[in-house]
């Protein structure tokens, strides 16, 4: 017997080295090179767009438009914990076959990505004066680098787990949550840097976007998106100090990125007040902009601004959308916005010069982008309801399709009045300044593929309601997306023709899917309500 | 624009002035009466408030927003238990687990919100309608029951009357009867599906998707249906309710059976 346990224990030893060895490669987690490596791996989801560039479109091609019919799901993981009013926003990463998963008020977990099973769970024990961050108790992942995770929190901080065991390596605080900030963005990790936004552009804030060593969580350097007095920008606002401090412009969805421009690409949220514009006359810079900042500085390279002086709540907090594609004849490398005011917009991502600018809803407020790139504004609003103060579009992400060039993204077709009025400017409340009528007796929803040369609508697939679902394209030809009426889908990307639904039974709000390949099966992975749904085409 | 920041101004000044009077009153944390309620500047401070604070959520006129989850609160109430206090408690401390955040409002700013919620809800019909309650029933049995319900008796296919007067004016009632179609609630919206083979039913919209269609039919049967197997879904614009003019129901009529409603609510 002993004999024969001394073999055994010597296979085992064998056996258990030999597998040590076959997954050495990820003791240490993922690195840089690997997040840069983006869709060249298909087993790993590493940062919130799967890749830099925020196409959200992956190279598989094991699901079809011919098979996907038979997607059917695997397993579901029930979170426990819910937004109402919103939804589960978050993208799951996912390395080694485990994802890292963050949800409303503060959760996270690591799930075995075979059985949807929790390793472990983290919860965040909240103050309960939170502001805007009790208001919108959402999260939209986590960032991660070796086997470091970093999550933002509702109270505006931005902390470091082990991702082995779900215990807090480091917290620091990035502003005052009594104030009104918060932050919900997945952090976007760029070379040996953690880049994080900040939410609260409805309050007495001003935004900025930071960057933190990883390790020591020092912060390296800060991007206020309002210029102090005497700044450039500042000659867009009032002479008044106090005011800058309070612009708003909130940084809460995360960008995208060029390695070889070294430049981060990043949207600014609305300016505060959101409607009472009286004590802000002027373009009010860098709200509702988009900023090209270098990733070793902060320091901002080009901006260019979508809504000017704006008065209607429409947040420029998108994923820019970044292509190498043919312009006009020549190669362009552009970044790619399908905006909260309802134009897509085309610009140069060296340079920030404006290419193209075409309203894709039936909004009134303006019809065309003038040459100097400035909108051509027809309706304030005393000429009819103008979109609701959710947008045209929202921070959910697009997809971009390569090849057949479309910028696949859920429109919202609504109907709103708005009534500014001052408001008390208190600390910690916030400073909407007024009041909307909506009419919800006419808005809808629309999946939108827009050709990205001439902004010209290809096809479309209309929802009932004014819907808040992302969308992912893969290179099979497929389009995923999700409606408000909770029905995941997938679509023909050359005809927009449904494919295949599937009711998840919740709405799809703030949520785009992803997919990726394990023990040789492609799976599709849609959060809503409560649910996070693993799909592929048989089972394991 | 001077008028906005005159009134803000009056405001501060307004709350100022009644936050110190709780101040040095009463303590206010565990007080059940609201000690504004008969202060008529609080309803108006506190609908300035609210359309600053609340509205995103619950919308300007105070009815909800249906696809935010948020509650009309013209209807709160008329809910057993709910009292100025708990109103001024769910301000405080907001609905956890829902959008719904506590509120760090001075007292007294809680107290002009819930005077103003007070005078935005509904109240319907305060005074007795004159009429026959007896006739009233039995027209209410000929024209109504057969799809309106009152306590355990009557149809599905309208809403339920049990409770109508509590939640309308006399007015909006007869408005009601008269033109039906003027104004049809959310869950009554009339359809019309034609099948492929021609055949029709209508009904009243219960739910949709993109992909399924879920209604009460005009035999007050529950039925859902995915839309692929329909040649056309027609959204009607005519109320399932026939109009009552009044050479079918006089005024008089009217009066009978809302006095015959009013008779039988809680």
């Amino acid at each position: 017997m002993k004999i024969v346990n001394a073999k055994c224990l010597l296979v085992k030893v064998v056996l258990s080295l030999f597998a040590s060895f076959a997954y050495a490669q990820n003791v240490n987690g993922p690195g840089y090179e690997d997040i840069l490596n983006g869709f060249n791996d298909p087993t790993r989801w590493l940062t919130y767009s799967g890749d830099y560039s925020g196409k959200r479109h992956s190279p598989l091609t094991q699901i079809t438009p011919d098979n996907v019919a038979d997607l059917r799901p695997i397993w579901t993981f029930q979170s426990g914990t819910t937004t109402r009013g919103r939804g589960w926003e978050t993208t799951p990463l996912l390395d080694d076959g485990v994802l890292y998963v963050t949800g409303s008020n503060n959760y996270a977990w690591a799930l075995d990505a075979r059985s949807g099973r929790a390793f472990w769970q983290y919860r965040r024990n909240l103050p309960d004066d939170l502001t805007y961050g009790a208001s919108a108790p959402v999260n939209r992942g986590f960032g991660m680098l070796g086997n470091q995770l970093f999550m933002v929190t509702l109270d505006a901080h931005l902390m470091s787990f082990d991702r082995r065991t779900g215990e807090v390596l480091w917290e620091r605080e990035l502003a005052d949550y009594r104030i009104g900030y918060s932050a919900t963005m997945a952090p976007l990790i760029v070379g040996n840097k953690v880049i994080v936004g900040i939410s609260g552009g409805e309050y007495q804030t001003r935004g900025f976007i930071d960057a933190f060593d990883p390790v020591s969580g020092e912060r390296i350097w800060r991007f206020n998106t309002i210029p102090g007095p005497g700044e450039p920008g500042s000659e867009t606002w009032p002479d008044d100090p106090k005011i800058l401090a309070e612009g708003g412009g909130g940084t809460w969805m995360n960008g995208s990125y060029d390695p070889d421009l070294n430049l981060i690409y990043w949207g600014v949220g609305n300016p505060n007040p959101d409607y009472y514009d009286e004590n802000r006359a002027g373009d009010n810079l860098y709200t509702d902009s988009i900023v090209a900042l270098d990733a070793n500085t902060g320091d901002l390279r080009w901006h260019y601004q979508f809504t000017p002086h704006d008065v209607n709540d429409w947040d420029s907090n998108h994923m820019p959308v970044l292509a190498n594609i043919e312009w006009q004849g020549a190669p362009r490398k552009v970044v790619m916005v399908g905006n909260r005011n309802g134009f897509f917009y085309v610009l140069d991502r060296e340079t920030g010069e404006f290419l193209l600018g075409e309203p894709f809803t039936a909004t009134t407020w303006a019809r065309e982008i003038g040459p100097d790139g400035r909108p051509i504004v027809l309706n304030d609003g005393s000429l009819g309801c103008l979109p609701d103060p959710w947008g045209s579009t929202n921070f959910y992400p697009p997809t971009f399709f390569p090849g057949l060039d479309l910028f696949i993204l859920t429109a919202r077709e609504t109907c709103a009045t708005y009534v500014p009025e001052e408001p008390a400017n208190t600390p910690g409340q916030s400073n909407f300044g007024g009041t909307v009528f909506i009419d919800a007796e006419v808005g809808y929803g629309a999946l939108r593929a827009l050709d990205v040369h001439t902004g010209n609508l290809e096809w479309e697939f209309i929802y009932p309601s004014p819907t808040f679902g992302g969308v992912m394209s893969t290179a099979s030809g497929l389009v995923f997306a999700g409606d408000h009426e909770g029905n995941f889908m997938a679509f023909n990307a050359d005809s927009g023709e449904n494919l295949w639904h599937y009711q998840t039974g919740s709405r799809i709000w703030g949520a785009a899917a992803i997919t990726y390949m394990l023990d040789g099966l492609q799976y599709v992975m849609i959060p809503s309500g409560t649910t996070l749904s693993a799909f592929a085409l048989r089972a394991p | 624009m001077a008028r906005y920041f005159y009134f803000g101004v009056k405001n501060l000044l307004f709350v100022t002035s009644i936050f110190c009077g709780i101040a040095f009153g009463q303590s206010s944390a565990a007080q059940e009466m609201n000690p504004l309620a008969a202060d008529p500047r609080a309803v108006r401070v506190g609908g300035s408030l609210f359309r600053a604070q609340c509205a995103t959520c619950h919308g300007a006129d105070a009815k909800g927003i249906e696809d935010i989850e948020a509650p009309d609160l013209t209807l709160m109430y008329l809910r057993d238990g709910v009292t100025d206090a708990s109103v001024f408690q769910i301000i405080r401390e907001g609905i956890p687990g829902s959008i719904m955040p506590p509120h760090t409002f001075s007292d007294a700013e809680v107290w002009t919100l819930v005077s103003y919620l007070r005078s935005a809800g509904i109240v319907g019909t305060s005074t007795t309608i004159e009429g026959n309650t007896e006739r009233g029933l039995l027209l209410f049995n000929n024209n109504c029951a057969q799809c309106h319900r009152v306590g355990v008796r009557g149809g599905s296919l309208g809403p339920d009357l049990s409770s109508i007067t509590n939640r309308r004016s006399q007015d909006a009632l007869i408005n009601s009867i008269r033109n039906p179609s003027a104004t049809i609630s959310r869950r009554y919206k009339p359809v019309t599906l034609i099948f492929q083979n021609d055949g029709i039913i209508h009904g009243t919209i219960k739910s949709e998707d993109a992909f399924s269609i879920q209604i009460m039919d005009s035999n007050q049967v529950l039925r859902g249906f995915r839309k692929s197997l329909l040649q056309e879904v027609i959204y009607g614009e005519l109320s399932l309710m026939p109009s009552f003019p009044a050479s079918v129901l006089s005024d008089g009529d009217i009066n009978d059976v809302l006095n015959f409603l009013q008779s039988t609510r809680q």
